[in-house]
């Protein structure tokens, strides 16, 4: 048991290097560097820079400098605990998303909260009264929700919220308590603009998971244990939600791993459409930018919470799956 | 507006533009082409689009006010002792501006968008007055600014500028001659922070310098006579751009800096080590970024300014805020101290669309910057909703989508050589149908034609010019074309190539994600192309791609915006290829302009190098003399159509303002364009909330 935890440490190590020197490579390989996107984003908000700056600020940022040096220059920096400047914010890397983070994960935590509130409950009615009308009605929705892409949702929400209601759009505050100090209003604030981004959030992953719920309940509810649990008598409830329930959960322990990253950054698109202040359109925008720096970092998280999600889904099975658990002792 | 009809057709929209509004005056530059059938239709940039004005600064002394009023918030904290009295915190001599309609009241937070932290110039733009010259309203004249007078010596090589006795920074220390000199000894001519001279403080590519004559005089001198000089004082330039535009974004430019406060983080005032330990604790890696970090007006609300606002909140928060400066210089006739708005509050928007919605619902009180034309008809149909007016601000260059071909394009033989034939591009430009591109993507409110800038400049060679070789005229294209040897054609009817290698094509680079939809409007072009027998390939790319590509000289023909040209010394980049940051008439010739023939390549085409020759000239010629030789370099460019404009004289950058209706001093209309600094030039200090 110890020597395969610390197989998988290794392992994880290995993986979140190979991660960092991707991450950097890949933000490098388009042409040109972050100096040359100012240039242009100067030049297209009628600003200009001239050749001497350029120069200068290339100097200042060690872009200069071969690929290799500059990798080494982050590493070190990273090794010391400092994720470098992040170029546009002139603030550092761990400052600008230490910001956003907790946003985030209160976005998304509330999506997941929301999924599997009205997922499982569904998949199992589903599954249970398979081909019944409120099987079909919510086999229905749920590819309805899988077909309409969430930033479609997002911007058709935002549409009616505006016309018929006269919503804020976008964001996650009023404007008035964006910059306050936090107090019970602005925590008030934030819990009603919560359900509009968890619900658009949600509703592509609800409609997934009802379906694996209700095709892996039915793989379930025809098994001999069903039958004979039945026959000795125990209400139906009991004889469901204890036993073939448990067992067609199991896929989602494995999909842990996933699930952390998502809560740090799933949902670029929508949190840009919606203009939620999270790690998404920070981490899109530090790739148009070529913010080698940010942009690095944030891959490199998402990068470390795969792994550690992955570790924790494989503990978690290992635990959950008796089977699993034989196999490494052999 | 109807809430009822939710879609419009567009004639439908442009007859309800034209009744909802009934009192705005004709402006000059209104687009007269109407097409056939539309004849009798109003325009719709005949009712947004207002009479240009603006406000007017008072430089006789004799009627500048003698009492001043200052704030309620203001007055409050000078009762509390915080605060020396309205009296000594303004200049002897303080810019005395008349507002555009009346004297305003004091108070209220101006609401506007902003994209994020590469959104400076939204800032920027509204605190400009800390410009050392500037303009009028009009974007023609040079007005006071930071300096209340200039001198130039006969021979045009000392410029004198003379600041106001008792002009204080925000902080309350005096601004005088010696934070220049602290800029020029410790900022400009230091190694570490300045590592290469700036073209704007040289002439003929020789260096200026800058010296005190007193505590309110400071003198810049020249090698050679630079008369051009005072227009780069009052330009969005390097030396005039002011200091929130120069010093923001690590620049280290604008003639001036608080010398006061920037000693405490300069290497020369206190020692290496000190300052290295302080850039550390704050996070950066050495004295430089630090430094550069504090005098950036963004980022730090300790920074002494001289602006009517300073940032509270930082541009790399959710929230860019500003607050009055209670030592700003500016008085209305009356006397009270500008600004009249308390407080400036930019919400990040993470996207275009996002702002665009916002403004419709009327969360801006005056929005000009990211508002869209083609958004337009969505903006008129809410404005009783949001309680807001539209107006448009044409700018005053000539073309917003540019054909610049490419002079010192190798990579094939054949396509170069049809590139640098001055009939081949006449046909090229003569293939075009301006006023369908008009139509379609500025919803007719552009003007027509050639690069040429607007006619109401002193650089305009006149109005022939905007029309010469650039109408629509397919039969002289083909006749062209036929004449230069393109006459064999294939079964679809498109030119052969003359080495045999099958069908003409040349390739339009657009950039992708541009403010102005040069994708689409390529594709239009390679449509009406089809006439003249010429296969355009339009390609799309990333927008710093699209840069980078022609910096490689990898383009055959580029489309951008020429803004900026319209001034042609202040900012020549997009009418000649004379800048290698960006030239994309061939970047080859610009390394050859710029090195003096050192590096790059000479131009092939005896009238390109004649028009940077006069260029060359410029500098040292007076005002008049100037305006000339600019009026001759755009002829030689209309004339060989080196760039082929299209529709211009536009509001589609910056030019389209919402406005809620309870601000007032607002112009109906304002210069648009960069050296203006828009909507600087309608000083935004003199902008109120009427209830």
């Amino acid at each position: 048991m110890l020597a395969y935890l610390i197989r998988r440490l290794i392992l994880a190590v290995l993986t979140m290097w190979a991660v960092s020197v991707l991450s950097f490579v890949i933000i490098q390989l388009p042409p040109g560097d972050y100096i040359t996107t100012y240039i242009a984003q100067m030049s297209a908000s009628g600003s200009f820079v001239s050749a001497q700056e350029a120069e200068a600020l290339r100097q200042q940022y060690g872009l200069d400098k071969p690929l290799y040096v500059q990798y080494l220059r982050w590493m070190a920096l990273i090794l010391q605990g400092n994720f470098g400047m992040a170029l546009e914010y002139s603030r550092p890397v761990a400052e600008v998303i230490g910001d956003r983070l907790w946003l985030t994960m209160v976005v998304s935590v509330a999506a997941i909260v929301f999924t599997w509130l009205v997922a499982l409950p569904i998949g199992i009615y589903s599954a249970v009264r398979q081909y019944s009308l409120g099987d079909y009605i919510a086999t229905f929705v749920g590819f309805i929700g899988l077909a309409v892409p969430s930033f479609m949702l997002a911007l058709i929400l935002m549409y009616l919220g505006f016309t018929l209601f006269n919503a804020n759009i976008g964001g996650l505050f009023s404007e008035e308590l964006a910059e306050a100090p936090w107090n019970l209003a602005k925590l008030w604030d934030l819990v009603k603009h919560l359900p509009l981004p968890a619900l658009i959030l949600g509703l592509a992953g609800t409609a997934q998971l009802i379906r694996i719920m209700r095709a892996n309940l039915l793989d379930e509810l025809g098994k001999p244990y069903v039958v004979t649990a039945r026959a000795r008598g125990l209400p139906e409830t009991r004889v469901i939600v204890k036993y073939p329930v448990r067992v067609a959960l199991n896929p989602f322990a494995s999909t842990i791993g996933y699930l952390l990253p998502y809560v740090v950054s799933g949902s670029i698109i929508v949190s840009l459409v919606l203009s939620l202040p999270t790690v998404g359109p920070l981490l899109l925008k530090a790739l148009i930018a070529q913010d080698m720096f940010l942009a690095g970092t944030i891959v490199l998280l998402l990068g470390v919470m795969t792994v550690i999600g992955t570790f924790l889904s494989d503990l978690l099975l290992l635990w959950i799956d008796p089977r699993i658990r034989f196999e490494g002792k052999q | 507006m109807s809430q009822k009809r939710k879609r419009m057709t567009r004639r439908e929209f442009l007859r309800d533009a034209a009744l909802a509004t009934g009192t705005v005056a004709l402006a000059g530059m209104i687009p007269t082409q109407a097409r056939a059938g539309q004849a009798s239709e109003p325009k719709l940039g005949a009712r947004l689009i207002g009479k240009l004005e603006g406000p007017e600064l008072v430089l006789d002394p004799a009627k500048w006010p003698k009492k001043f009023n200052e704030a309620p918030v203001l007055a409050e904290l000078v009762k509390a002792g915080k605060l020396p009295p309205v009296e000594k915190r303004i200049p002897e001599e303080p810019m005395v501006v008349k507002p555009v309609h009346s004297i305003g009241k004091y108070g209220g937070t101006w609401r506007r968008g902003f994209t994020g932290p590469g959104d400076g110039e939204n800032g920027n733009r509204i605190v400009s007055t800390d410009k050392i010259l500037f303009w009028d309203y009009t974007g023609n004249k040079v007005m006071p600014c930071l300096a209340w007078d200039w001198k130039v010596s006969d021979d045009g090589r000392v410029i004198a500028i003379l600041l106001r006795k008792g002009h204080k920074w925000s902080d309350g220390q005096p601004f005088t001659a010696d934070d220049f000199i602290f800029w020029y000894e410790d900022v400009y001519l230091n190694k570490d922070l300045q590592p290469t001279p700036n073209p704007d403080f040289m002439v003929n590519g020789k260096p200026g310098t800058l010296r005190k004559r007193d505590d309110y005089t400071v003198v810049f001198e020249f090698p050679d006579p630079n008369y051009l000089f005072v227009d780069i004082l009052a330009g969005s330039t390097a030396m005039g751009g002011g200091q929130a535009t120069q010093q923001h974004f690590n620049r280290t430019m604008g003639a001036y800096m608080p010398g006061h406060y920037l000693k405490q983080f300069h290497s020369k005032y206190v020692s290496r080590e000190e300052v290295d330990r302080k850039a550390k604790a704050a996070g950066f890696d050495g004295w430089v970024s630090y430094i550069k970090n504090r005098w950036d007006w963004r980022l730090n609300p300790e920074l002494p300014v001289l602006g009517p606002w300073k940032t509270v909140s930082p541009i790399n928060t959710p929230n860019w805020a500003l607050e009055r400066n209670p030592y700003y210089y500016g008085v209305d006739t009356q006397g009270n101290q500008l600004p009249y708005i308390d407080r400036i509050s930019m919400t990040l928007a993470e996207n275009l669309e996002v702002l665009n919605l916002r403004a419709i619902a009327g969360q801006y009180d005056l929005q000009e910057r990211h508002t869209g034309l083609t958004k337009l008809p969505v903006f008129l149909e809410n404005r009783g909703k949001g309680n807001y007016d539209v107006r448009l601000d044409p700018a005053l260059n000539g073309s917003d989508a540019t054909l610049q071909t490419n002079q010192a394009y190798e990579a094939d033989p054949e396509i170069a050589k049809w590139l640098q034939t001055r009939d081949f591009r006449r046909a090229l430009s003569l293939g075009i149908e301006r006023d369908q591109l008009n139509e379609t993507f500025w919803l007719g409110v552009g003007t027509p034609g050639s690069v040429a800038p607007a006619e109401s400049l002193p650089y305009s060679p006149g109005p022939e010019w905007r029309k010469k070789w650039s109408t629509h005229n397919p039969k002289q294209a083909n006749e062209l074309l036929d004449k230069v040897g393109l006459s064999k054609k294939d079964g679809e009817g498109y030119r052969l190539r003359t080495d045999g290698k099958g069908r003409l094509r040349l390739e339009l680079l657009t950039a992708a994600g541009a403010f102005i939809p040069h994708t689409q409007i390529a594709e239009m072009i390679k449509e009406q192309w089809k006439k003249i027998g010429i296969q355009g390939d339009v390609k799309e790319v990333e927008r710093s791609l699209f840069f980078t590509k022609i910096k490689g000289n990898e383009h055959q023909i580029s489309i951008w915006l020429n803004d900026g040209s319209e001034v042609l010394y202040l900012f020549p980049r997009h009418a000649l290829p004379v800048d290698p940051v960006e030239a994309m008439l061939g970047h080859p010739i610009a390394d050859w302009y710029a090195s003096g023939g050192a590096k790059g390549k000479e131009p092939k085409d005896a009238q390109l190098k004649k028009a940077l020759e006069l260029f060359r000239t410029a500098a040292g010629k007076k005002t008049q003399e100037r305006y000339k030789i600019a009026q001759e370099i755009w002829k030689i460019m209309v004339d060989e159509q080196f760039s082929i404009g299209t529709v211009g004289q536009s509001p589609a950058a910056m030019g389209v303002r919402i406005v809620s209706k309870k601000l007032g001093n607002i112009p109906s209309r304002q210069v648009n364009a960069q050296h203006a600094r828009t909507p600087n030039s309608s000083h935004p200090a003199t902008f109120y909330y009427k209830a």
